[in-house]
């Protein structure tokens, strides 16, 4: 899979040329450096360590990869430190340079901030973003937060890693191991000032081959060749994959959207006080307890899935697992209201309604994810409730044998239709690399199975509508929830994640 | 797995925590528990020529880790990534074991007694049969010098063949007769340091940043110096460059022609050295008469202002180097390429001087040591076998009549395979080395070694693609497994120490040796006593007593203790053993008259132009996380994790014109043969109307396209220029 060679894209939004570009001598007075060489100084006050990476010296010779996977014991194919090359001009005066990246160790690490555990810790010292392996429960929502794809989920064990830049060696007076390794002394430890460093981190954090350091604020410090070309771009953009499709993920949020959709014509009829729904409550009841489990199925060490609760105040995932959870309770207690016939039934469905619409939209917001663009959209807000609306219209009109929702049924498929579209253009008109990559991945081998998806909501939707028959009704909403899976497997495969360049031949060609 | 194990794992219970710890290390620091040695052993590193020092860590008896050697003056402590990864070819798989031998077509298990002495016997019987010149050896330049100058007696004098060469052949030979041929000797004359002096610096075909990226930290280390790259690729190297000369394949004997014209027509040369120290100037002048701007420019595309002005910043500079590599070995004027510019350095009087000399730097590890001790292209201690002297100096050492010393070298490398064709060679001895990747145009030689009547591979590893081929395989012990010294391409004798045992019944390559020896029964007459390479070190240093490459002021304990010593270093030599020393400093050279000479030397297109129906210039080299055929660094996880497969690069333009793209699988054909299914990698990197394509991968192996022409005088391949075209691989089924 391929993009045509013509087509020159931008690899993120951010522009990597600053219309005047600071020397390093200027650069490094007034954007805090206050030490370099070997005598590591305590950060002061309001300061943290970064990396410096010299592009002018790196050589491309990987050392620090390999010292690097030396120093933690890592497996070959996790890097914690990556070499990406980067190219520009035109031969003979072509430029070819590297980066060499670890973790950034940002200001607003989006790996923290996101992590429902609490794995992620700045340290107050040195300002390293650290990892904790025992509190991790490898949901690997780090990987997609960080944009430079700094975070590895390590399969084996069922957590992630990361650099943490030696912590353990800088606290001993030892250089980190890339930094030794370097025969170029290309990467430096250095202090920056966090406050000057926001006001001049644009000129300073950004390069080609670099994901936009806005998202998480990195703190390295990269100095380009002066004669760093503006055409200097990735080498391995062209070359394009599908992601993983996160199986119990898929199966999750389609579910509790499902179940959310139902709970909600439930408490509808109730309010209207039509139907009789204890059936219905029971089944959406039974998909909301499926979709939980399921998705323990995604996490490294599921065992411990309860812990994903602990960072509500933080995290869209720990909201996410509150309001399902408080959703699944409140589900029960609806259930059980209709079976005895409590009269306080329709408050319980109306709570356990608002419940679930809350954990939807945490679910849909913690895809708003900067390591990928493709999710970072509000039209995930769109997609998710569209699903709700439509699975939740077409299974009450399926388990409730009645015509009523079709109506709304009409208007929940337009509105998966548009969504679809919308989502289809926006990244079909992206200047971004990784959204139009996106565009490629779904028009061309995903194509098949994105028609298939939208056929799948024609023909569902004409299947409940049209028909009188329940078990056609049934087959219909069968039609669409189908469809529905297949969109969000789409959703997962299609998105191509940012990161930083990678070597040309770093994925197996397709 | 038990059920509880599996559970513990899947549930996330067990996160295999303690593979995972960190412990104080005494020598690394603060590290990965699993890398903490109870006790380190110093070695040199085994890949290539610089020379790193490094040391080995051990744990219960297996190598768990490796870092470069602080003290060491080569590296101080920096090593490449395959250095820094050295350790895991020790325990890696595919290591040979055991001996084996060919019983009804497959290889068979047997034991040393019998290889060994079914080895003496169907060599005995074949030389018996067809001559004592039908068995040929091919050794490497991996091996220590004691094993090398060892085997060199053994073959030329207890085997009594005298076809006998070694895989240098395919990379340092040129550099070797160059030498020979303007100074009187091989030996690179400068030093590593030379790097840090020198104000302008000329690679040309040198591409250290890839292949001996620890050379980079002396160009980094010198703020003042113009780099100057001649490359036709636009090299990681060219990128560190100050001046990058863009040239076009195999025109840089043009270009050294032309700024050698440009000198001494700006009479930018210097006379003196030149009256002193040199012959054939005229006939040099003379022969530059063609080597006009204009006409240069024509051959290496180069703008004549820019031939110019390199020519005036190297006559001009204070001291000048120049280095160079396989872009000018690997060639059929590569010899002439290195004498043109040896003769640029002489007539500036740049040679031996701190920071200026002409300077091959080399390929294998110790492709020096079999330079200096070998016995295949010249005499032990640079000796030549035409010198009636020399072989009686010899003699008289050796204690042997020298009527056994041969008079003129035997069969170089691609002879012996063209002998093998013909059936002049019946049996080969193939140590060290995997020519079924690394010779170029393999149909070749394949065809020889199907007429072989017996082919002995000994190597660490098996099966290698070579090993596959043999009739007895000899399970060798490696780097690290063994004791001996390297010599690097500065001429520093670093010593390779052993850290742990060899795997299963592998042995050392000097036990082998020896063993083998003993077998042909002339183990005491030429290896008296000898136990260990510690003997062999000590002949040897008796041997090159006196000479150029004079090690008779080396201990082993010395070299040890001063981190290396470059030769020469004379017995009772009162110079400190760490200073750096130089050759030809004095101006006296090697040659009867102790003068240099000039050689003239003449461009001529390389043999196989470009065709209608091979239009491409293919061009070969390496890329710095593998070494040459990839034995050791195949069997490297992160090694291979970081460069997986071969690529064939092609300019953008040649790629939209033959309609492919980026990753395409592509087939590199030539009139020898094809490649198959090589990524391609569209870029810039390269001109257009040349690929490049790295030869280290069996899997896609350039050799099976490149070219048997070579050198006529070194006999070294052109490797690097071949003409080809490019197809779009037939899609399979996957």
């Amino acid at each position: 899979m391929e993009l045509p060679l013509i087509v020159r894209l931008q690899e993120s939004e951010t522009p990597f040329f600053p219309a005047t570009c600071p020397d390093v001598a200027e650069a490094g007075t007034f954007c805090g450096v206050s030490t370099t060489g070997h005598e590591l100084a305590a950060p002061g006050p309001g300061e943290q360590y970064r990396f410096h990476f010299d592009m002018t010296k790196c050589i491309g010779c990987k050392c620090c990869v390999v010292a690097c996977n030396e120093q933690n014991g890592n497996p070959a194919e996790i890097l914690w430190r990556r070499v990406g090359e980067i190219e520009g001009g035109t031969y003979p005066f072509t430029q070819r340079h590297y980066l060499s990246i670890g973790c950034n160790h940002c200001v607003e690490p989006t790996c923290m901030t996101g992590c429902p555990v609490n794995a992620y810790t700045k340290d107050d010292l040195t300002g390293i973003v650290r990892h904790s392996a025992d509190a991790c429960i490898g949901c690997q929502y780090c990987t997609w937060n960080c944009s430079y794809g700094v975070p590895q989920y390590n399969v084996d064990r069922g957590v992630v890693g990361k650099c943490d830049m030696c912590y353990g060696r800088l606290t001993r007076g030892q250089n980190p191991a890339c930094v030794s390794a370097c025969p170029e002394d290309a990467i430096q430890i250095e202090l920056v000032n966090i406050e000057e460093w926001r006001s001049t981190y644009k000129l300073l954090a950004n390069s080609p081959g670099m994901p936009s350091a806005d998202d998480s604020l990195s703190t390295t410090r990269i100095t380009l060749p002066a004669s760093a070309t503006r055409d200097l771009r990735k080498v391995d953009i062209i070359h394009l994959q599908t992601e993983k499709p996160h199986w119990p993920l898929i199966v999750m949020t389609v579910l509790t959207q499902l179940s959310v959709g139902l709970f909600a014509a439930i408490a509808w009829m109730q309010f209207l006080g039509i139907g009789e729904n204890r059936f219905a409550a029971f089944a959406a009841l039974g998909v909301a307890v499926a979709a939980l489990m399921a998705s323990t199925f995604h996490l490294g060490r599921p065992i411990h899935a309860a812990r994903a609760l602990k960072m509500w105040r933080r995290s869209w995932l720990s909201r996410e697992v509150l309001l399902f959870s408080l959703f699944a309770v409140s589900a029960a207690s609806c259930s059980a209201s209709l079976m005895f016939g409590f009269a306080a039934a329709p408050v319980v469905g109306a709570i356990t309604s608002l419940l679930g619409i809350a954990g939807v939209a945490a679910s849909a917001r913690l895809y708003l994810a900067p390591g990928r663009p493709a999710w970072n959209t509000p039209i995930t807000f769109l997609e998710f409730f569209a699903t709700t609306s439509l699975l939740g219209a077409a299974a009450a009109s399926a388990v409730s044998g009645r015509g009523f929702y079709l109506d709304s049924l009409l208007v929940s498929a337009i509105f998966c239709g548009v969504s679809l579209a919308l989502k289809m253009i926006r990244l079909r008109f992206a200047t971004r690399h990784e959204l139009f990559a996106s565009w490629q991945l779904l028009a061309s081998v995903l194509l098949n199975r994105l028609l298939l998806r939208a056929a799948l909501l024609v023909l569902g939707t004409w299947l409940v509508i049209g028909s009188q028959n329940a078990k056609v009704r049934i087959i219909g909403f069968l039609a669409l929830l189908a469809g529905e899976f297949m969109g969000r497997y789409l959703f997962f495969v299609s998105v191509v994640p940012s990161n930083i360049a990678s070597g040309y031949l770093a994925q197996e060609a397709a | 797995m038990s059920l509880l194990q599996w559970f513990r794992q899947k549930s996330g219970l067990d996160t295999r925590a303690s593979q995972y710890t960190y412990s104080d290390d005494p020598v690394l620091g603060y590290t990965s528990t699993r890398k903490i040695a109870d006790r380190w052993v110093n070695t040199t590193c085994g890949y290539c020529s610089v020379g790193c020092g490094m040391q080995l860590g051990i744990r219960e008896g297996n190598v768990v880790s490796v870092r470069g050697n602080p003290d060491h003056p080569v590296n101080r402590g920096k090593l490449c990534p395959k250095g820094l990864a050295e350790h895991y070819a020790i325990a890696a798989d595919g290591r040979a074991l055991y001996p084996l031998l060919r019983k009804e077509s497959a290889l068979a298990r047997i034991s040393w007694d019998e290889a060994l002495s079914t080895m003496a016997q169907r060599f005995s019987s074949i030389q018996k049969k067809y001559g004592s010149q039908s068995v040929g050896v091919i050794s490497t330049g991996q091996l220590v010098t004691e094993e090398f100058y060892t085997l060199g007696k053994l073959v030329q004098l207890g085997m009594g063949t005298r076809n006998y060469d070694g895989n240098t052949t395919l990379c340092m030979s040129t550099a070797v007769a160059g030498y020979k041929r303007s100074f009187g000797s091989d030996g690179p004359p400068g030093a590593y340091e030379d790097l840090e002096i020198a104000d302008v610096i000329l690679l040309i075909g040198a591409n250290v940043a890839e292949n001996h990226p620890i050379l980079c930290t002396r160009l980094e280390a010198n703020q003042h110096k113009t780099l100057i790259v001649v490359d036709p690729r636009v090299t990681k190297t060219a990128m560190m460059a100050d001046l990058h000369l863009p040239i076009k394949p195999r025109s840089d004997l043009a270009l050294v022609n032309s700024m050698l014209r440009i000198i001494i027509d700006e009479h930018l040369f210097d006379t003196a050295y030149v009256d002193a120290h040199t012959t054939g100037f005229t006939e040099l002048f003379a022969s530059l008469a063609p080597y006009t701007l204009e006409y240069a420019s024509g051959i290496t595309g180069l703008h004549p202002e820019l031939i110019r002005r390199t020519a005036r910043m190297y006559a001009g500079a204070r001291a000048p180097f120049i280095g160079w590599t396989m872009g000018v070995n690997h060639s059929t004027k590569g010899t002439e390429t290195v004498n043109a510019i040896n003769n640029l350095a002489l007539i500036t009087g740049n040679v031996g001087r701190a920071g200026a000399s002409p300077f091959s730097i080399t390929g294998q590890c110790n492709a020096m040591g079999t330079r200096e001790a070998g016995f295949t292209s010249s005499l032990p201690g640079y000796r030549e076998f035409q010198s009636d002297a020399d072989r009686n100096e010899l003699a008289r050492i050796w204690n042997i009549d020298a009527s056994r010393i041969p008079t003129k070298r035997g069969l170089a490398y691609p002879d012996i395979i063209e002998a093998a064709v013909a059936g002049k060679i019946r049996a080969l001895w193939v140590i060290g080395t995997n020519p079924i990747v690394s010779y170029p145009n393999i149909d070749v030689l394949r065809h020889a070694f199907g007429n072989l009547d017996f082919l002995v591979v000994q190597d660490g590893f098996h099966p290698t693609p070579t090993s596959e081929l043999a009739d007895l395989v000899l399970p060798a012990a490696i780097w690290g497994e063994k004791e001996g010294t390297y010599a690097n391409s500065e001429r520093r004798v670093s010593k390779a120490n052993r850290a742990v045992d060899a795997p299963g019944e592998a042995r050392t390559d000097f036990d082998i040796f020896l063993q083998f020896a003993r077998e042909l029964g002339c183990r005491e007459e030429l290896f008296p006593l000898w136990q260990s390479p510690a003997d062999a070190f000590e002949e040897w240093r008796r041997v090159s007593s006196g000479r150029l490459c004079d090690y008779s002021g080396m201990t082993y304990e010395l070299i040890e203790n001063s981190a290396g010593i470059q030769w020469p270093y004379p017995a009772g030599s009162t110079e400190d053993p760490e200073a750096t020393r130089r050759l030809y400093a004095d101006g006296l050279f090697e040659t009867e008259d102790q003068r240099a000479r000039l050689i003239p030397t003449h461009w001529s297109p390389f043999p196989e132009q470009p065709s209608l129906e091979f239009p491409f210039v293919l061009n070969t080299g390496r890329t710095v996380e593998h070494w040459h055929t990839r034995t050791k660094t195949g069997a490297i996880s992160i090694l291979q994790q970081l460069s997986p497969r071969a690529w064939l690069e092609m300019n953008p333009s040649d790629a939209t014109r033959l309609n492919l793209k980026p990753h395409d699988r592509v087939d590199v054909v030539s009139a020898r043969g094809r490649v198959s299914r090589v990524e391609l990698r569209v870029t810039e990197i390269i001109a257009a109307g040349q690929v490049f394509l790295p030869f280290h991968f069996a899997e896609t192996n350039v050799n099976q396209i490149t070219q048997s022409a070579f050198d006529p005088i070194s006999r070294e391949p052109n490797f690097k220029q071949c003409s080809v075209r490019v197809e779009k691989s037939p899609a399979t089924r996957s």
